[in-house]
């Protein structure tokens, strides 16, 4: 087993942590689908307002990666179509019916897989509408169907993000499921290489991955974002073939093994709840794409409260009314902190978490509340480098954004932009408060474009 | 409280908007009110949540380490000044002389300056940035007592113009600006600035007996036959190692104690505010530059060989420029490894100045200007090797 130890990074110790109980919600009225979430995707619509869908029937296709679909994770009527600035579709929203229909597809037991074709199990795959919850590094786009076999396929089981659902969790009576994923997976890559944190490390004896052919887990101790699997393959590659590497979130992967075996979409998603303006404190396991006030049971908070959907640094804000994303399996409620102090910036700061080390928060460790407050304005770069020092992957994100603001790409390319793993720590550590986060992601997306024109 | 100060602001404020009378002036403004209220952004992007430092506390860190330096030194340059005239040495009267030649010099490099910045700023639609609070503070220190005020003007005037806003201000300039404004003032009046500049004669009956007059440290060697040695020629001119270490000596106001740029130092680095690569590694150039010289030249030939090392460190500006202007991130390298390189070429170019070249007697602050230049060369050295051990990714 490889075990890996991330220095780098940052926990950011946040207070309103949820709790490791499991509350099964009963189905909401409607669930929805967010197209314009999906990083790369180009919806073309199969369905208008008012059309009856199945579980499993196709909502759109993917004009950029043609043949992929998207299907419902509902069955009912299709009641409503979002669309936002420049007729972007925001969401393709379900009213779920008493009794839902169920499209059906040829279920692979588990026996069989290693008899199927790999174009076969992909096209399984594609159908079934779970293709898009594998991902392909470094761009985090959904790979094409027909692309050659990657060197590895990562699945990552645990989170080091506040606030993700824990393995123990949504792992639960599922190992079964998690063994049949990774034989498909199997197939699908060269290698299939399993992370999970040291503290959650005995679940993989559990599942029996530990010791299942052509698996190679990683055990990976340290700060926020060590999990993840842009880190993980950094911390491992050994050459430049490897970094069009997949991966697949643990529970995405359960998704995938649910429809090849059962022969039908699996709707079910476990969520965490949490945050100090949050009412629930918890795993909650609801529904792909349910509303955001349902998983807070009924009507959230609202006025000075800001939704988050995935993590607090890698995430992003939802509306209220919101719903859940395909790949989003947290919630996250801060409150929006537009208050003003007097003289802020000489106060001792004791409740001030810091990256530095120039509040008194330095001897504070117990959680600190959060709220979405810039503490400061922008301000041109004074290289003081804590970005650099807080880079998982060893990008320097100050040079990197002056080279992109000079239009150098061939400079920042060097510089390791395409090892970014957006997880936002530069930005969140900027005293200057420069969105170096997004200027990277920005340039990663408009290199990925040039480069599939 | 608060809201009192919110009600007044948002009445104050009315015409530096825009369309306002003061529209033009609203960068000041806005400096003004940020200070005193915190401003109420949120995060519109991801990551929704931000650290709680910013350049305000930066900054504000910095003039914090430079309180020590900066009390000490009105409190000599009231002591030498009334020393030298003669007048009584009472603690309260020493800080009042002392607080009467520093403050008209801070108030005119901040006016001065401050009228630069808001110029700029109103020009571009900037906010006014923090950090010439530390640079409007800084170049005062480091000039003599005896400087004019229209000096201190012009001085810290050619510093925020030429060292910082030709280059698009704060972040963005090459050179340290307050060290842009003290070496502009020692070429352009060097008879102002050398020389028998460093006590304030206030008046009064007359020196002292035990009053200092003469050479400073670093203008002494020239100044002795070959064959001297300069430590005990130091210490008969009453300049003694612990003398130099504590500060009681005339100089640049802030300039003169080490010790306290060592309290300085310590809380900058306790707080990461300033690197202590840097730091270290000008303590090792002089150090290692200073015992070479020290071993392999012939002591005879100049009084400064004999020299012991250390005394560099305690001498002139060397810590006080080590501390506070070395450790400016934006002129310093970004880099880690080299900053150990950075500093130690300033320690080492600061010895071969005094020593090698009388002309100028004070090394530390042309070896800081000359490798600000050096700076970028630095980092694309570092830079490049790193890139080289990364697995590419394109």
């Amino acid at each position: 087993m490889i075990s890996i130890h991330l220095k780098k990074g940052y926990d950011l110790n946040v207070a309103g942590k949820p709790s490791r109980e499991l509350k099964t919600l009963p189905p909401p009225d409607q669930v929805a689908l967010l197209p314009d979430k999906l990083p790369f995707v180009k919806p073309r619509l199969t369905v208008k307002t008012g059309d009856r869908v199945q579980v499993g029937s196709v909502l759109f296709e993917d004009k950029a990666n043609p043949g992929v679909k998207f299907v419902s994770p509902g069955g009912g009527t299709v009641v409503d179509i979002q669309y936002g600035p420049r007729r972007v579709i925001e969401a393709v929203v379900i009213r779920l019916d008493g009794e839902e229909a169920f499209a059906q597809f040829p279920p692979i037991p588990e026996n069989r897989i290693a008899d199927v074709a790999r174009d076969k199990l992909a096209a399984a795959l594609v159908d079934g509408g779970v293709w898009p919850l594998i991902r392909e590094l470094p761009f985090r786009n959904i790979p094409r169907p027909d692309t050659q076999m990657p060197s590895a396929v990562f699945v990552d089981l645990s989170s080091e993000e506040p606030f993700q659902p824990v393995p123990g969790v949504y792992l639960r009576d599922r190992a079964d499921l998690l063994r049949y994923g990774a034989g498909v997976l199997r197939r699908l890559a060269k290698r299939v290489i399993v992370s999970i944190a040291d503290r959650d490390a005995g679940l993989l004896a559990e599942t029996g991955l530990e010791d299942a052919p052509d698996c190679f887990p990683i055990r990976y101790r340290g700060h926020y974002p060590a999990g993840d699997p842009g880190v993980l393959l950094y911390r491992t590659k050994r050459t430049a073939k490897e970094n069009r590497s997949w991966f697949i979130r643990g529970q995405d992967l359960l998704l995938l093994a649910g429809l090849l075996r059962d022969g039908v979409f699996p709707t079910e998603r476990t969520v965490v709840v949490g945050g100090t303006g949050s009412p629930v404190h918890g795993h909650i396991r609801t529904r792909i794409g349910a509303p955001l006030a349902h998983l807070l049971g009924g009507a959230g908070p609202n006025g000075d409260t800001r939704y988050i959907q995935g993590g607090l640094l890698s995430g992003y804000a939802a509306p209220r009314e919101g719903h859940l994303g395909l790949y989003e399996t947290g919630l996250t409620l801060i409150p929006e902190g537009r208050e003003r102090e007097l003289f802020g910036f000489i106060r001792p700061g004791y409740s001030k978490p810091s990256y530095s080390r120039a509040f008194l928060s330095v001897f504070h460790t117990a959680p600190f509340e959060r709220n979405c407050n810039t503490h400061g304005e922008e301000r041109a770069c004074i290289n003081c480098g804590y970005c650099a020092h807080v880079c998982p992957v060893d990008i320097l994100p100050q040079y990197t954004m002056k080279a992109l603001r000079a239009d150098e790409i061939e400079e920042a390319l060097a510089l390791g932009l395409l090892d970014c793993v957006e997880c936002g720590l530069c930005t969140y550590v900027c005293p200057s408060k420069l969105e170096l986060y997004q200027t990277l992601k920005n340039a990663k997306a408009r290199y990925h474009q040039e480069m599939n024109r | 409280m608060k809201q009192t100060v919110q009600k007044l602001f948002g009445v104050l404020g009315r015409p530096f908007e825009t369309g306002g009378k003061l529209e033009k002036l609203h960068p000041l403004y806005e400096a003004v009110e940020t200070v005193v209220l915190w401003p109420d952004r949120v995060t519109d992007v991801s990551p929704q949540v931000r650290d709680h430092l910013d350049l305000k506390r930066f900054m504000s860190f910095v003039i914090l380490a430079l309180i020590p330096p900066a009390v000490y030194g009105i409190y000599n340059t009231g002591y030498q000044g009334r020393l030298a005239s003669g007048l009584s040495m009472d603690t309260a009267g020493v800080l009042w002389t002392g607080l009467l030649i520093f403050l008209p010099m801070l108030i005119v490099s901040y006016a001065a300056g401050l009228f630069w910045e808001v110029l700029f700023s109103a020009v571009r639609k900037h906010p006014v940035s923090e950090g010439f609070l530390v640079t409007g503070l800084l170049f005062p220190l480091t000039l003599p007592p005896t400087t004019p005020l229209w000096m201190v003007a012009a001085g810290i005037s050619f510093g925020v113009v030429i060292g910082k806003e030709v280059f698009g201000g704060t972040g963005r300039n090459i050179l340290n600006p307050a060290l842009t404004a003290r070496a502009f003032l020692f070429f352009a009046y060097p008879a102002q600035m050398s020389g028998e500049v460093w006590v304030r004669i206030i008046g009064g009956p007359g020196p002292a007996a035990d009053a200092v007059t003469g050479a400073t440290p670093l203008a002494l060697a020239p100044t002795l036959a070959t064959g001297v040695r300069l430590e005990p020629a130091l210490r008969e001119a009453g300049y003694s190692f612990s003398t130099l270490f504590w500060g009681g000596y005339p100089g640049s106001i802030g300039a003169t104690s080490a010790f306290m740029c060592l309290i300085g130092g310590i809380f900058l680095v306790l707080t990461g505010i300033a690197n202590f690569r840097t730091i270290l590694g000008g303590i090792a150039g002089v150090l290692g530059t200073g015992y070479l010289i020290h071993f392999l030249a012939d002591p005879a030939a100049s009084p400064w060989y004999s020299l012991n090392p250390f005394y560099h460190l305690v001498m002139g500006g060397f810590a006080f420029g080590l501390v506070y202007m070395a450790t400016d991130p934006v002129t310093a390298p970004g880099m880690e490894r080299v900053k150990y390189l950075y500093g130690f070429l300033i320690g080492a170019l600061t010895v071969v100045i005094r020593v090698y070249n009388p002309a100028f007697p004070e090394g530390v602050m042309l070896a800081i200007l000359f490798m600000n230049i050096f700076a970028p060369l630095l980092d694309q050295f570092e830079i490049s090797i790193r890139n080289k051990r990364r697995v590419p990714n394109v």
